[in-house]
């Protein structure tokens, strides 16, 4: 029982035939073989799976297909193609952040929300802003670190795309 | 362009190799594989919808399931075709459950789907009829004459029953000036990785299996496969991808068999399966819930004289690696200290609950909670200061630990205590105490810490590393240790790099897979950059020879010492000659471009009879060792604690990356934290209470402070660059800490773990109501 | 299977729930699709998309109340200035729902059709004395929140019907007002126990009305007007410690805890009175209240 649905997805128009219950998350991953986006629980409780739905983060593991149609779908695939999210890419990298790797898609996702909306957010704005998005391995002292970086990076020029790290 | 790059060096916090990959979502982890043309595969765990955890399998009815269209097969025990048993030291778990179930989440059969939604319908539509069995819900049940048994075999439902006993033992407790006891309670902790247990495996053409894992053993992945399924070893190749997380859950048979019979049933089709949150949290591992009897004595001047311990792990139905997870414990039981009589008894044992397993410190975490929590209570009996306690008492080398092992190796429990001693929140405590904000306390406590590091006696605690000059001259480290997201992989490129003098950008990892590395054990016992770091250090150091070898022989150079590798090439500066290591790759046979490292790590040979009861893994020769220190804040309206800060200080020898180094470290007292405040993976009757993160709550970033972590450096000779292992040194710290805190705030102290609010608040209750009878 | 279908307007979502049998309206999801995904509906059920549907968006200022539409998300709850206005209890209390990618999708409508002992919303929704409107093909009605709601996942609403306005009326100022929700964390706290409280005072600065309502501590938000009685006439800034230990009995007799995974209910209880008595005297100096329900007795 499959429908055409058609949405913007990072940025390019995407039409597929999928059911209209399908969750978005088996959508991007399975179907448009989006795996950046990572499914940690299925019920909301970790954020590994947010991805931006026009300007908002959300949940792609309650989301059905049918409720993005029409809709701008961003995913950590997508977020590159933005300064702000390049560098909070790099930032992520830099700092030390990355772990085990696999919550660290849906907190970049937060955090590209929180900057774009408050580019300078102290440490304790940030911790609420990824309180949706569990981490095992890091204890968060280093993802909260990112992303001051890649805050105080805002006025800094734009390292080139190859960024050799130092 | 090239010549501006430096090579990796070993001491500096060069960026992790998987760094890039991962922030930009492109890291293949074994989950994000979806084959053309992939099946689902999923197994009935009827114990939670039938409510039974023990019980005779009747009748498994699968024609409902298998005339859904969609559904491939219904497979169950009798389709398993080798001994259908699978376990790390003891061979006591099925695939597929046979006869009976002994915990709720054992599988009794395994469904092959075409769609996830129609596997997941068809697996409601198994029907499954067991009669119930008499059941142990509790060590003490199963140990009790005529109880229950969860293995008929098991007399008594012991998996392992083992004793220390060091100097006069336990007799020396009447010699003591002052002596303290407690009886201590930890829970059940789940490991909390996000990517859960899942995997794709295929019958390859040739008939061979190839499976594509989460896993942190694929080498004894094969051998677990082999053994159950009856299919041999060479005919089955394990991959291991980057890890979404493991922490001990993913050491041991999770997917891996029942994926292996599944591709055997499907022709030739790949086929998936994945856990959901819901059947991580019911069938997944498991920390073992512990109880702990103590009894510390000290003479009036502070010297500990004598230690004597009862500990009783709870395995759940099977074995895994309880026995090893009870000794390891026990070798820890007295803490870092030294204690000159000793007696530890030791029990683990079945019961109908979940498996419990490896996780991160197995069994030192929870005898950590006892000892270091007795040693405040000592400081008090005391009248000691705490810190000072533990600074007189600390190993030095050369001191016997409990477990009567000479200390021949680094010791930095003493460099670490110093650390705390001078860190302005220890010196600063008393200020900070009184400046508590309305309507809440604060304390401080403390908590020393150490961690073995390797297999232990009686297992052969090796690995062999493999490096490679490719034909386009970059260097290629085959891991064989799985990557959980600790960094072994990063350490090795940068060991390698630092080795070969070359940059990140021409070393590179390749992930574990059995048809490319080499046996190398597990990636677990914080022993996987130690082991294989080794081993990597020595191929390394061969393939340099080689190259310096080969470049004289191009440059017409005979004197190695002149000629130097660099990044991307060997230069002779005094001739300004030199050739690129593509240049130098072309000209070698490709077995010539690979070199093997060994090592095998050192064991104790003495244990001078210290020990009895114990199978393998008793006693170890290296630890890691830890100081830490927390603040909290105590909400006396709610019970709530909040830890406010945390400094921990750690000697894991010499760092090999200082970032990664505290990545270790604030994960550890991350995870030490939920442990100590929240998280409880209980159970009513076997029934798991929790079925999804909503009900087991772990720390989210409002949850925990900035973390500090402190490095005590030692060299450890046997170690690659002078290092140790800390992947798990620093899980044990918080929760005795975050109790020694809450005592020194509230003068109340909890002996079972985790200190929720709602057990803050009963004993506030309880020391309030006692105060206004002793008033009255 | 399950079948989802968007409606664009409140006509068009109406028809849709009629024309289907075993139809559900789905807002932001958040509740219902975790509920399916724990206990399988035992026949397929279709799903009424609304979050897009214009007439249940928005909040509005109207003559007698403010007006909030169901689907409005907690986010939008939560950075409304018009909120912030008339209802600051109920914002604070939508900063506490969740996190904010759930606060994206959750709506106030949902929260109030789950009706969980725990939905951060209801105790702020009914010491305002909020009402909601729903609306079916037969026509509109209107209902007390504290009505609507009548027990743990039951409400009034009929089949057929959707809740599209919750309507906070316009009341006298208030003095203060607090929310708290008690978790077993910071992060994605679910209320062990919850308090909204709100004091009305009069030119003397004594209480004219106090109202509160507790979350957790029954099968749904509990208000307990023996308390809110006591307290009146009593200054609003240093009450009568004996006047507030009465009130504070009062909560504790009339809440209605259970035992859950959570805590269990002599906890939940002794909470519901400590954040009462926080609320009304606040500890001045470090460590000298209340613990445990008795300290104002020394």
């Amino acid at each position: 029982m499959s429908t055409d649905i058609e949405f913007e997805l990072n940025g390019k128009p995407v039409r597929i035939a999928t059911p209209e219950t399908r969750r978005a998350i088996d959508l991007l991953r399975e179907d448009l073989h989006l795996t950046g986006s990572k499914e940690g629980c299925g019920a909301g409780e970790c954020g590994a799976c947010a991805v931006l739905i026009g300007d908002e983060i959300r949940l792609a593991c309650l989301m059905l297909a049918g409720q993005l149609a029409g809709r701008r779908v961003t995913t950590i695939e997508g977020l590159p193609h933005s300064a702000l999210g390049a560098r909070l890419l790099r930032a992520f990298a830099e700092a030390g952040a990355v772990q085990c790797g696999y919550c660290i898609p849906g907190m970049e996702m937060a955090a590209f929300d929180l900057l774009r909306r408050e580019p300078d957010p102290s440490r304790e704005r940030i911790r609420e802003a990824l309180s949706g998005n569990l981490c095992r391995c890091t204890g968060y002292v280093k993802i909260v670190d990112a992303v001051r970086l890649a805050a105080a990076g805002d006025a800094g020029p734009e390292s080139p795309p190859d960024g050799a790290a130092a | 362009m090239a010549d501006a790059v430096s090579a990796l060096a070993v001491g500096w916090p060069e960026t992790r190799a998987d760094a890039r990959a991962k922030a930009e979502g492109r890291e293949p982890y074994a989950a994000d594989l979806y084959p053309e043309g992939v099946l689902w595969a999923g197994a009935v765990r009827p114990g939670a919808r039938l409510g039974i955890a023990h019980g005779r399998i009747q009748r498994i009815g699968t024609a409902a399931a298998e005339a859904l269209p969609g559904v491939l097969k219904v497979l169950t025990a009798k389709d398993v075709p080798g001994t259908n048993r699978q376990g790390i030291v003891h061979k006591d778990m099925p695939v597929l459950a046979d006869g009976k179930i002994r915990y709720v989440g054992d599988p009794v059969a395994l469904v092959i789907a075409t769609s996830r939604e129609e596997l997941e319908e068809a697996i409601r539509l198994v029907e499954v009829d067991i009669e119930p069995l008499p059941a142990v819900y509790d060590p003490d049940t199963a140990l009790a004459d005529g109880a229950p048994k969860v293995h008929e075999e098991r007399a008594g439902n012991i998996l392992a029953a083992a004793g220390i006993r060091v100097g006069g033992g336990a007799d020396a407790l009447a010699q003591c000036d002052a002596v303290v006891e407690g009886v201590f309670e930890t829970p059940v902790q789940a490991h909390g990785f996000l990517e859960t247990e899942n995997g794709v495996a295929c019958r390859e053409a040739d008939g061979s299996l190839t499976i594509t894992a989460s896993t942190q053993a694929p080498f004894r992945d094969r051998l677990e496969i082999g053994h159950a399924l009856g299919v041999p070893f060479e005919h089955i190749r394990v991959i291991a991808p980057c890890l979404g997380g493991g922490f001990g859950g993913k050491d041991g048979a999770t997917v891996q068999c029942l994926l292996a019979l599944a591709a055997l049933n499907t022709g030739g089709r790949p086929v998936k399966m994945q856990w959901s949150r819901e059947e991580n949290l019911l069938a997944g591992y498991r920390r073992h819930a512990c109880r702990i009897e103590y009894r510390l004595g000290a003479m009036r001047d502070g010297r500990l004289h004598a230690v004597h311990c009862r500990l009783v792990y709870d395995t759940g139905a099977y074995a895994h690696l309880g026995g090893e997870v009870m000794a390891l414990g026990m070798e820890h039981a007295g803490g870092p200290y030294r204690i000159p009589h000793v007696r530890i008894e030791g029990k683990c044992v079945y019961t109908n609950n979940p498996v419990a397993g490896a996780m991160r410190a197995f069994g030192v975490a929870q005898a950590t909670f006892a000892f270091e929590s007795m040693m405040d209570v000592l400081a008090a009996k005391l009248g000691a200061d705490p810190l000072e306690l533990r600074r007189q008492n600390a190993l030095r080398p050369g001191d016997t630990n409990c477990a009567g092992v000479v200390l021949e190796n680094s010791v930095g429990i003493g460099g670490c205590l110093e650390l705390i001693a001078g860190h302005p929140h220890w010196t600063g405590r008393a200020a900070w105490k009184a400046a508590a904000p309305p309507g809440k306390r604060r304390g401080v406590g403390l908590a020393s810490v150490f961690n073995a590091a390797g297999y232990g006696a009686n297992v052969r605690d090796a690995a062999i590393a493999k490096v490679e000059l490719t034909a386009d001259g970059r260097i290629l480290v085959y891991n064989a240790v799985a990557d959980m997201g600790q960094g072994n992989a990063s350490a090795f490129v940068q060991m390698a790099g630092h080795i070969l003098a070359q940059d990140a950008s021409r070393v590179e990892v390749r992930q574990p897979d059995t048809a490319a590395a080499y046996p190398s054990g597990s990636s677990s016992a914080s022993r996987t950059t130690f082991t294989f770091g080794n081993a990597l250090i020595a191929a390394c150091t061969q393939l340099k020879a080689r190259l310096i070898n080969r470049a004289g022989l191009l440059l017409f150079v005979d004197d190695d010492t002149a000629l130097e590798l660099v990044p991307g090439k060997v230069v002779h500066a005094p001739s300004r000659r030199e050739t690129a290591l593509a240049q130098l790759a072309s000209f070698m046979r490709p077995e010539e471009r690979c070199c093997l490292g060994e090592f095998v790590a050192p064991l104790c040979r003495d244990t001078a009879g210290a020990g009895n009861g114990f199978f393998v893994g008793f006693p170890h020769v290296i630890f890691s060792y830890g100081a830490h220190l927390a603040r909290v804040e105590a909400d006396l309206a709610t019970g709530a604690i909040t830890a406010v800060d945390y400094v921990a200080a750690t000697d894991g020898g010499r760092v090999i990356n200082p970032v990664m180094f505290e990545q270790q470290v604030h994960g550890g007292v991350a995870q030490g934290l939920g442990y100590a405040l929240m998280e409880d993976l209980a159970t009513r009757q076997g029934q798991v209470l929790a079925t999804d993160f909503a009900s087991y709550p772990m720390p989210g970033a409002l949850d925990l402070p900035d973390i500090v972590s402190l490095a005590c450096e030692s060299e450890e000779r046997t170690g690659p660059f002078g290092m140790k292992g800390i992947g798990e040194v620093a899980m044990n710290g918080p929760l005795p800490a975050v109790a020694n805190a809450l005592a020194d705030a509230c003068g109340v102290r909890l002996w079972r773990a985790p200190l929720t609010p709602e057990r803050v608040w009963q004993a506030l209750d309880q020391a309030a109501g006692q105060a206004r009878e002793s008033a009255a | 299977m399950t079948r989802f279908h968007a409606a664009h307007s409140l006509t068009e979502a109406l028809a849709l729930l009629h024309e289907e049998t075993d139809t559900r309206p789905m807002a932001g999801g958040t509740d219902i699709l975790v509920r399916m995904r724990r206990s399988p509906p035992a026949v397929p059920l279709t799903l009424i998309g609304i979050e897009g549907v214009p007439e249940l968006q928005g909040i509005r200022e109207e003559p007698s109340w403010l007006s909030i539409g169901a689907a409005t998300p907690f986010a939008a709850i939560a950075a409304s200035p018009l909120i912030a206005a008339h209802a600051p209890l109920l914002q604070d209390a939508a900063r506490a729902v969740g996190a904010p990618a759930i606060r994206n999708m959750a709506t106030l409508g949902g929260n109030l059709c789950t009706a969980s002992p725990a939905g951060d919303s209801l105790p702020p929704l009914y010491v305002l004395d909020a009402e909601v409107e729903l609306a079916s093909k037969a026509g509109r009605r209107r209902m007390a929140v504290s009505d609507f709601i009548l027990g743990p996942g039951e409400t009034q609403l009929e089949p057929g019907e959707i809740l599209c306005r919750v309507l906070v009326p316009h009341a006298p100022p208030i003095a203060r007002c607090q929310f708290e929700k008690v978790g077993r964390r910071r992060s994605l706290a679910i209320a062990v126990a919850s308090f909204a409280g709100l004091l009305r005072v009069d030119g003397a600065g004594r209480i004219a009305g106090a109202r509160f309502a507790f979350g957790s501590v029954g099968p749904a938000a509990v208000t307990v007007p023996e308390a809110e009685a006591l307290l009146r006439g009593q200054l609003a800034v240093q009450p009568d410690p004996a006047a507030v230990e009465r009130a504070v009995l009062a909560v504790c007799a009339t809440v209605r805890p259970i035992d859950d995974l959570r805590a269990s209910a002599s906890y939940r209880r002794a909470l519901a009175g400590n954040l009462l008595r926080r609320f009304l005297s606040p500890p001045s100096s470090p460590g000298l209240n209340a613990a445990t329900g008795h300290a104002s007795h020394g």
